[in-house]
């Protein structure tokens, strides 16, 4: 069956309205690739049928509407010339976004630096806990020291200067009970900085002299607890060297600073 | 209709803001009517306006002026992407519903008003509306079923308790008449 022209417009009619059926929308299409006249009737009918649209009261959209469509045709790129509206909205965004990595970063730096001051109060707390501990150690040491001194048992033993330091001295409080001796050195010279003083107990059961302990003088004076006292075999004497920082195992000399025998 | 006013569409095409804020300004409210009319709803009618506008920016370099008017050419891409929202979101048979009374208060145009109309606007409307008026409401209300609630023939045919061929003649005689009357006025 062959359709007219006639019959074409009544569904470009149709189509106008999105009536046509999808049969008719596809003859329709392929009949206005050929026919000038129809494409102008189809042209017609869309213009007749928006004014059932453009029948109805206008209602203005929210403000915000204008915005984004604008927002998203900037956004698509293809923006030639831009409205001053425009302009100005996209400066005022720009200076939002300034004034926001401004705070932003305002707030990082407050951050970093309560981050260090923090870190700082950390640290001196450690400083001042490792400080207690050690008058704590010393606390202990000079409640021990004050028990050996006052101890019934408690032998004393005078050490001299020798030609190294004549004026150097030492007092030695040995108290078996608890196999400890604390000595108090006084007048002793400085010791250079890469020498150390070194304290060797003369015991009669051992051919060679054994280590007490390392220590620095200050100021002239210092004190060195001796634990684990070998109390049952005679110990002969004790003296004090200058050794090599950090001591040796036996003496490197025989240049004493200080001696005494029991 | 027949005081159309300086087309903006080329310019448009051309990538001029300015003109496609011109655009909006000159069209928003026909089209957010039309929307609001479709989808009962001014969250999706919001939705789609921007869709319909972003299409416009995009699509503007296909309109050819001696095809119809700008006015068409927006109000079909508005109307199209109302269609489909409309069917996409299967509230259709909310719509249904509604319809009786559409039909039966006579209601197309008679959308609540906001905004200031220009003058030229108006006087538009005025005889737009004068056009609508004609038409026999049979022929109106089976056009508007199909404009505005995107059914097929056979949806209103059933709707309406009609034979199919009736609202198919009665759609046509609408469409006739209309496209005669803006003959009229060109």
């Amino acid at each position: 069956m062959t359709t007219t022209h006639e019959e074409f417009e009544s569904i470009a009619a149709l189509d106008a309205v999105g009536a046509a059926t999808p049969e008719e929308e596809r003859a329709l299409r392929d009949h206005l690739a050929t026919c000038a006249d129809c494409r102008r009737a189809r042209d017609e009918y869309g213009d007749a049928a928006s004014l059932l649209a453009r029948g109805i009261d206008p209602v203005s959209p929210p403000a915000d509407v204008r915005e984004r469509v604008m927002d998203a045709v900037v956004d698509d790129g293809n923006v030639v010339e831009l409205s001053s509206r425009r302009g100005s909205h996209r400066w005022w965004l720009a200076t939002a976004a300034t004034l926001f990595l401004a705070l932003w970063g305002w707030r990082e730096v407050g951050i970093r630096v309560a981050r260090e001051h923090v870190r700082n109060q950390e640290a001196e707390l450690k400083t001042l806990a490792d400080e207690k501990a050690i008058l704590q150690q010393q606390k202990e040491k000079l409640a021990a020291e004050m028990q050996a001194l006052g101890s019934s048992g408690t032998k004393t033993i005078a050490l001299s200067g020798q030609n190294a330091a004549p004026t150097a001295s030492a007092r030695v409080f040995l108290v078996p009970e608890h196999r400890r001796a604390i000595v108090f050195f006084s007048n002793l010279p400085d010791n250079p900085k890469d020498k150390s003083y070194q304290l060797w107990i003369i015991r009669a059961d051992q051919p060679k002299p054994q280590s007490a302990g390392v220590f620095d003088a200050t100021h002239g004076s210092a004190t060195i607890t001796i634990e684990n006292l070998p109390v049952e075999t005679e110990i002969k004497a004790l003296a004090v060297t200058r050794e090599p920082r950090g001591g040796v195992e036996q003496p490197t000399n025989t240049d004493f600073v200080v001696m005494g025998k029991t | 209709m027949s005081v159309e006013t300086t087309t903006l569409l080329p310019a448009v095409a051309r990538g001029d803001l300015v003109a496609f804020e011109q655009l909006y300004d000159r069209y928003s409210s026909t089209l957010y009517a039309l929307l609001l009319r479709i989808l009962s709803n001014p969250e999706d009618a919001q939705e789609v306006l921007q869709e319909s506008f972003v299409k416009v920016w995009t699509n503007a370099t296909s309109y050819d002026v001696e095809r119809g008017s700008e006015a068409a050419f927006l109000i079909s891409i508005a109307r199209s992407r109302g269609i489909d929202r409309l069917r996409s979101r299967k509230i259709r048979s909310d719509r249904e519903n509604d319809a009786g009374r559409e039909i039966s208060t006579v209601s197309s145009f008679v959308v609540t008003k906001t905004g200031a109309d220009d003058a030229i606007q108006s006087e538009e409307r005025k005889a737009v509306r004068g056009a609508l008026t004609e038409l026999p409401d049979a022929q109106r209300i089976a056009l508007e079923l199909a404009y505005f609630d995107g059914l097929s023939q056979s949806e209103i045919a059933a709707k309406l308790g009609e034979p199919l061929g009736t609202i198919k003649t009665r759609m046509q005689l609408g469409m006739k008449k209309l496209r005669e009357r803006l003959r009229a006025y060109q």
